[in-house]
């Protein structure tokens, strides 16, 4: 798992210089833009890519180029810590901004749809193209209870330090299981031990509230 | 992940949609904004636009000297949906191609899935072409599949975003 987290990392963090020297068929356009993510520029190089993360992620070819130092200089720090990519998320929400759980999008979304009912009688009032799909998307889960009360449950993580956007991460996955939680948030897996209870009881009520809703929803 | 954010953006009313009445004047400023938002589609910060949610101040009007346009500045509120590198998201498989698969998340359509990137998945080839692990996995058309982004970006042209994902991790495949 680590090493999957690891993978995850290095072609958003580091890599820089493990990748100049890797990648053989590296054209010179993207390597001036390797900076921080996976780039591609066309439609066509979206295949040539693919080879080169992955090159980046073979260290052995890393060694072939710049030795051995460079390869586990910037292997290291980032299996060691994962918080980067956490500060990261949070790095790219872009200023002004707060995110949201699927299930508040809905809400806020659903009420908006509803309104247009009326609203859309004004040819004055567009909706973007992307409305709909956005609303299908935040209502695939489809079973969660009001956005408050799965705020209400998720609250006492707050206090281990969790963030907002972690939460929001978690309650999106919809997970089962804390070992789901910890495998796909990996910024979570530093404050395992402290975080394990807490989340074990949120998931609980989360779970036992999904089923009661189901049943509800088989009784009408 | 759906992104709430704080706007402020200028609205250019011509002369002509100016009206005393000040309810009429700022529905004509809100459906204007709202044309705009609609019109940008998305942006490289905020992600793809879905919805406008409250408008804040409106600012006072001043006058554009060549055209007579009266431009307000707008606080606003508004929805937006962005991928997020090392997110965890749900797509449905909509392309099969031998090198790997592209999925729809949301209003994004071109989220691709390299076959290095699902390592245990081997191509089946057919009428039907899909792929498949050791364990009968199967990703073919029309299954939802959860993937972790590594990495995005804005196509300024088309104002669309693109994504690479992976299925390298636990809890990360078709999902039932």
């Amino acid at each position: 798992m680590a090493e999957k987290g690891g993978k995850g990392y290095l072609p958003a963090k580091g890599g820089k210089s493990a990748l100049k020297s890797p990648v053989g068929n590296g054209d010179s356009s993207t390597k001036s833009k390797k900076g921080k993510k996976v780039q591609f520029d066309s439609e066509d190089s979206f295949e040539n890519n693919i080879p080169k993360s992955n090159g980046k992620a073979d260290t052995p070819a890393g060694k072939g180029g710049k030795g051995d130092k460079v390869a586990n200089g910037t292997k290291k720090p980032t299996v060691k810590t994962p918080s980067p990519t956490e500060r990261r998320l949070e790095q790219e929400l872009p200023p002004n901004s707060v995110c949201l759980m699927d299930c508040e999008a809905a809400e806020i979304l659903q009420d908006i749809q509803d309104h247009m009912v009326i609203l859309s009688q004004d040819p004055d009032i567009k909706l973007p193209v992307s409305f709909d799909t956005g609303l299908t998307y935040a209502k695939r889960g489809g079973n969660y209870a009001k956005p408050q009360t799965v705020k209400k449950i998720f609250e006492p993580l707050k206090k281990h330090g969790v963030s907002e956007c972690e939460i929001c991460l978690i309650a999106n996955i919809c997970p089962d299981s804390v070992d789901e939680v910890f495998a796909l948030v990996p910024t979570l897996k530093p404050k395992m031990s402290k975080l394990r209870e807490p989340l074990r009881i949120a998931l609980d009520e989360l779970g036992n509230l999904k089923e009661a809703l189901a049943n509800l929803k088989d009784s009408k | 992940m759906y992104l709430k954010s704080k706007l402020s953006w200028n609205v250019v009313l011509p002369a002509e949609n100016l009206n005393a009445k000040g309810l009429i004047l700022q529905k004509a400023i809100i459906s204007r904004l709202m044309a705009n938002f609609a019109a940008k589609k998305a942006s490289k910060d905020l992600g793809y636009f879905l919805a406008v949610t409250t408008v804040g101040n409106i600012g006072e009007g001043k006058v554009r000297q060549q055209s007579g346009d009266v431009l307000f500045p707008v606080d606003f509120s508004c929805i937006t949906f962005k991928m997020l590198t090392g997110e965890v998201l749900e797509g449905v498989v909509h392309k099969i191609l031998k090198h790997g698969v592209f999925l729809r998340c949301g209003p994004a359509e071109n989220v691709y899935l390299s076959n290095q990137k699902m390592d245990d998945y081997h191509y089946v080839p057919g009428e039907n072409p899909y792929f498949m692990n050791g364990r009968s996995s199967k990703i073919e058309k029309g299954v939802v599949v959860r993937f972790l982004v590594i990495g995005e970006k804005f196509m300024e042209a088309e104002k669309d975003f693109r994504a690479v994902v992976s299925l390298e991790g636990d809890y990360l495949g078709p999902v039932s």
